[in-house]
């Protein structure tokens, strides 16, 4: 029970699921309770994610943390383990930050059934969060699967018109990957015990010390690489993106680009890099070209959309594609930028997606057609578009800049001629962010549905401001936000290259404990 | 025979003593006709509870067994027979069938499949077998008003008879090659070369066939659809469990004694085989249905299939995941029938899917344990049947048979697919059907929190489960 009451990850990562059983007692509570109630549950669940972010930082960094590890499932090595550290706490961060602005943001966007919303996105938290602190990588699996149920549900009862496709899209691609990997980390942990004398473990400093022989390993990395590549979504295993983003209601839409995107990258930094390391290495210029392809890609579809939330959702594909780059680069300023930009698309990603669906809540479209000269009218919504979409874009002083900026920086130096393309991915956000700002605000005032539209409301502006201060603070002060985690990167980069600079070897063996990998873990 | 081996037995002379009890209070005083629910619950309740308390070792001579394992199975056999009764309490009613025999059936067969999963012997196993089977063709015709209920046992009865015929006449053919039908024997003479491994193989094979039967397994799955669709919806909660669990273990039985023994043929491509055709063809079909009972009876062949996985490569270790198997199949699949009975006015031919559309909405409790069920049977975590699926791949996977488990994780994906659709219907369609003429009532609704809270929390915490199944050697 301790580990309930107390400060710890445990209590971080189910007092959602405790608080959406709570629901259940709200059966006859009106529309309005139910929504201070989640509102409240996402405000102490937001304390608990900073108190728990104050208490494990020292010294500017953040110091490893762990709980556990307990034997949950005995007999196969399954242990419930958490660990946090400057990899896992960026992301803990921004999921309980956003959870009450989706809350907030989506207060009369979400119609009907109020409680099942609730009751999803407080699910979904416990996945998210369990994803990002799970040290055994089969823990790691079934929160990384328990995120799937909710975010099905929330797309496919309060999306669009076509929400039952990409719902079912959305479930089965996420599906195909990670079954593969399931049965990819089941022969990694017999291997660890077929290597330690029979001890069956999964716990991922356990599994790090197996080194398969090049054949095994890429297939075990493929297993793994496609199950986040398809979460990332890297090109060409996207197309369930613009689907499940253009029909997801903009909660679900936020926290699908804010935070289940992540799983992919966090995975590949986490677990399919360092696991395998030279079936990696292999694949790295393979993966490196897809990771540019939808960077130019992405911004280029981007570019021809006629719907707003759709660009947005092609604009994800490209800037996930630099987090990409970023991660395989190898490269320590590549990896601080990488996870710096999954924060900061998180943030002017999130935003932009709350503007569009506060503009679909006053108009029920999205096309840029429909608009035009809205700063006439709307003076507020313009100005956190403009400046939602310049953090997107990279505008120095915004956060998108720094981390796109470290991203090339750093992979210039290992990926230089694929790194001058995705510069032009830049130029490419530029040129589409900006139509989308010229084509909805700028401009004439023609359309009369529009001449009457109301401004903001200040519960829509309390949703978008802390989005907008920290874009803003992560632009002027990155440092502040990258040296936190710069020790846990450095300590996997190091064990990463430590392993990658050997050649595979012939038959499995187990690395020695005490390895550099051990450090970061 | 003396005290010792009446005390082995208690659980099965438990549940057939209280069959007989119903029948003569049926007899004598219908009118309390209505706790006949609850005094078969507290018989299958009363049955579990000794069954935790048998003594291991083998009674009657060595006919009978007790470990955890047969007991485990047993459980099985008992958790579906209590959620079945469960669910057909407003079932009986409405369809104004309410009678002590229906009861009294159920308790003699599940009475019979304990004495199967628990026979060391091949008459033994034999007769049981027919005690088990005999019931379940006269409920699967228990509606008597139902023409489709009719079709559907006269087809279950002659698939029936047929698989009873093959086991009786590989029981004749290892007799004949062995002189015994001890199976500690029958190992023996094949261990030492009395035997004619030919007869011998042609024997085994026979009763693999007659048990792959039992359990729907492809190619002898015909049955099972049509079977399902037509019998009274609750008591398929019973039909479709305590025969394939018991019939497994039997299979394990049989299996271990003549797979270490000097008998030519190597059993592993035929039970991998047998299992990949099942995963593939159940799920595959269940695929294209739109009758939810249909669906499961399909994806039942499926489930099989991963079940058979682990007796493809057969030592001690594969006991514990295919009764963790067995059990998250008794809840998924008991608890999945037991609502569908509940959920659907009625009986008759068809149980459409789209008539749960928008239900979710209407009846959240009964359409939550739906889900979990549904989950559950997709292998999705962390519910108890991700646990089985997980346990049986990393069995196959540990003894060289990866394919087999790839096999397991691209049929489930055709798994989660069909499954997905039950939940989209209820929560995201509108709704389609009235909700009236539907049999819910407590005890239905007992019967389907305990088997997703089941579900749930062997799932989530399954440390003893596991740790008892590993504690029998």
């Amino acid at each position: 029970m301790d580990m309930l009451v107390g400060n710890t990850l445990t209590r971080l990562i189910f007092f959602p699921t405790i608080a959406a059983l709570g629901l259940v007692l709200l059966a006859r509570a009106s529309e309005r309770t139910v929504k201070v109630y989640a509102l409240v549950v996402a405000l102490v669940e937001m304390f608990f994610g900073l108190s728990y972010a104050a208490s494990v930082f020292s010294g500017g960094h953040f110091v490893n943390s762990s709980e556990g590890p307990f034997a949950w499932i005995p007999g196969v090595g399954i242990r419930y383990h958490l660990v946090a550290d400057g990899i896992a706490m960026p992301l803990v961060i921004l999921t309980v930050m956003l959870l009450p602005l989706v809350i907030l943001g989506t207060w009369t966007g979400i119609e009907k059934r109020w409680r099942g919303y609730a009751a999803s996105m407080l699910l979904l938290t416990t996945g998210m969060l369990g994803t990002f602190l799970a040290a055994d990588v089969f823990l790691f699996y079934v929160f990384f699967e328990v995120s799937l149920v909710p975010m099905y549900l929330i797309i496919g009862i309060w999306g669009g018109e076509r929400r039952i496709y990409a719902a079912v899209k959305f479930f089965l691609y996420t599906m195909v990957g990670s079954l593969l990997m399931l049965v990819a980390l089941v022969y990694l942990g017999w291997s660890y015990a077929q290597l330690s004398g029979g001890t069956w473990s999964f716990a991922l400093a356990d599994l790090l010390r197996v080194s398969l022989p090049a054949g095994p390993q890429m297939w075990l990395f493929l297993a793994f690489a496609l199950a986040f590549a398809i979460k990332v979504p890297m090109f060409p295993l996207h197309t369930w993106l613009p689907d499940a983003h253009v029909e997801a209601p903009t909660g679900g839409s936020v926290i699908l680009a804010g935070v289940l995107l992540k799983m992919g990258t966090y995975g590949f930094l986490r677990f399919a890099l360092p696991l395998f390391p030279q079936a990696a290495q292999e694949a790295t210029p393979w993966l490196v070209a897809l990771s540019v392809i939808g960077i130019v890609y992405g911004a280029l579809v981007a570019w021809v959309q006629v719907d707003m939330k759709k660009l947005v959702a092609y604009s994800s594909v490209a800037h996930l594609g630099f987090v990409m780059l970023g991660l395989l680069a190898f490269d320590l300023v590549a990896w601080q930028g990488a996870l710096l930009q999954m924060i900061n698309h998180g943030l002017s990603t999130g935003a932009l997606f709350f503007l569009v669906g506060m503009l679909y809540e006053r108009r029920h479209t999205k096309k840029f057609a429909e608009f035009g000269g809205l700063a006439k009218v709307v003076p507020v919504f313009a100005f956190f578009l403009v400046f939602s979409a310049l953090a997107s874009v990279g505008l120095p002083a915004l956060n998108g800049f720094v981390g796109e900026f470290l991203i090339l920086v750093g992979s210039y130096k290992t990926l230089t001629w694929w790194a001058v393309v995705a510069t032009f991915g830049v130029v490419l956000a530029a040129v589409y962010l900006l139509k989308m700002v010229a084509a909805t605000i700028w401009g004439p005032l023609e359309n009369d549905a529009n001449k009457s539209l109301a401004d903001l409301n200040w519960r829509e502006i309390t949703t978008l401001v802390p989005l907008c201060i920290a874009m803003l603070w992560i632009g002027v002060a990155p440092a502040r936000f990258l040296e936190p985690s710069r020790p846990a990167l450095e300590a996997t980069l190091a064990a990463y290259q430590a392993r990658a600079s050997q050649p595979a070897p012939a038959v499995p063996t187990l690395l020695p404990a005490g390895s550099p990998v051990q450090e970061n873990r | 025979m003396n005290a010792t081996d009446l005390q082995s037995i208690a659980p099965e002379l438990t549940l057939a003593l209280a069959g007989c009890l119903l029948l003569l209070l049926e007899a004598f005083t219908p009118k309390i006709r209505e706790s006949f629910t609850a005094l078969s619950v507290a018989a299958g309740l009363f049955a579990g509870w000794q069954v935790l308390g048998l003594a291991d070792g083998a009674s009657f001579g060595g006919l009978i067994v007790a470990n955890r394992w047969t007991a485990a199975g047993s459980l099985v056999t008992l958790v579906s027979m209590v959620l079945c009764f469960l669910a057909s309490h407003a079932f009986l009613k409405r369809e104004k069938i309410f009678g002590g025999e229906y009861h009294a059936m159920i308790l003699w067969a599940a009475s019979g499949a304990l004495f199967l999963l628990r026979g060391q012997e091949l008459l033994t196993i034999f007769v049981a077998l027919e005690l088990l089977s005999v019931a379940l063709y006269a409920l699967a015709a228990y509606n008597r008003k139902d023409s489709h209920g009719s079709e559907a046992a006269v087809k279950y009865f002659l698939m029936g008879a047929f698989a009873s015929a093959f086991v009786l006449y590989g029981i004749a053919l290892l007799y004949g090659s062995t002189g015994s039908t001890r199976l500690d024997v029958i190992a023996e003479r094949f261990g030492s070369g009395q035997a004619s491994p030919v007869i011998g193989v042609l024997g085994v094979l026979l009763l693999i066939a007659g048990f792959g039967f039992k359990m729907s397994l492809v190619p002898f799955h015909a049955w099972a659809p049509d079977t399902y669709q037509g019998a009274p919806s609750p008591f398929v909660a019973f039909l479709s469990v305590a025969p394939k669990a018991a019939s497994v273990i039997v299979l394990i039985h049989v299996l271990r004694t003549v797979f270490p023994s000097a008998l030519a043929t190597d059993w592993s491509p035929i039970i991998a085989t047998l299992a990949a055709l099942s995963m593939i063809a159940g799920n595959l079909m269940a695929l294209v249905q739109k009758d939810i009972k249909r669906m499961l009876a399909y994806s039942g062949i499926g489930h099989m299939g991963y079940v058979l996985i682990p007796l493809a490569t057969l030592d001690a270790g594969s006991w514990q995941p295919v009764l963790v198997y067995l059990v998250a199949y008794a809840l998924m699949n008991a608890g999945a029938f037991g609502l569908i009975s509940m959920l659907y006015a009625r009986s008759r031919e068809q149980h459409l899917i789209s008539e749960l559309s928008g239900w979710g909405h209407r009846f959240p409790l009964l359409a939550a344990c739906l889900t979990v069920c549904m989950l559950s049977l997709g292998g999705i975590p962390p519910t108890i049947g991700f646990l089985g699926k997980y346990l049986t791949f990393v069995h196959a996977v540990s003894h060289g048979q990866v394919w087999l488990a790839l096999v397991g994780v691209g049929t489930s994906l055709l798994g989660v697919f069909y499954y997905l659709r039950v939940v989209y219907y209820l929560y995201m369609k509108d709704e389609v059907a009235e909700p009236t003429g539907l049999a819910i009532d407590f005890w239905g609704r007992t019967a389907a929190v305990a088997a997703a809270l089941g579900i749930l929390a062997l799932g989530m915490f399954p440390a003893r489960l596991l740790e008892w199944l590993l504690g029998q050697n």
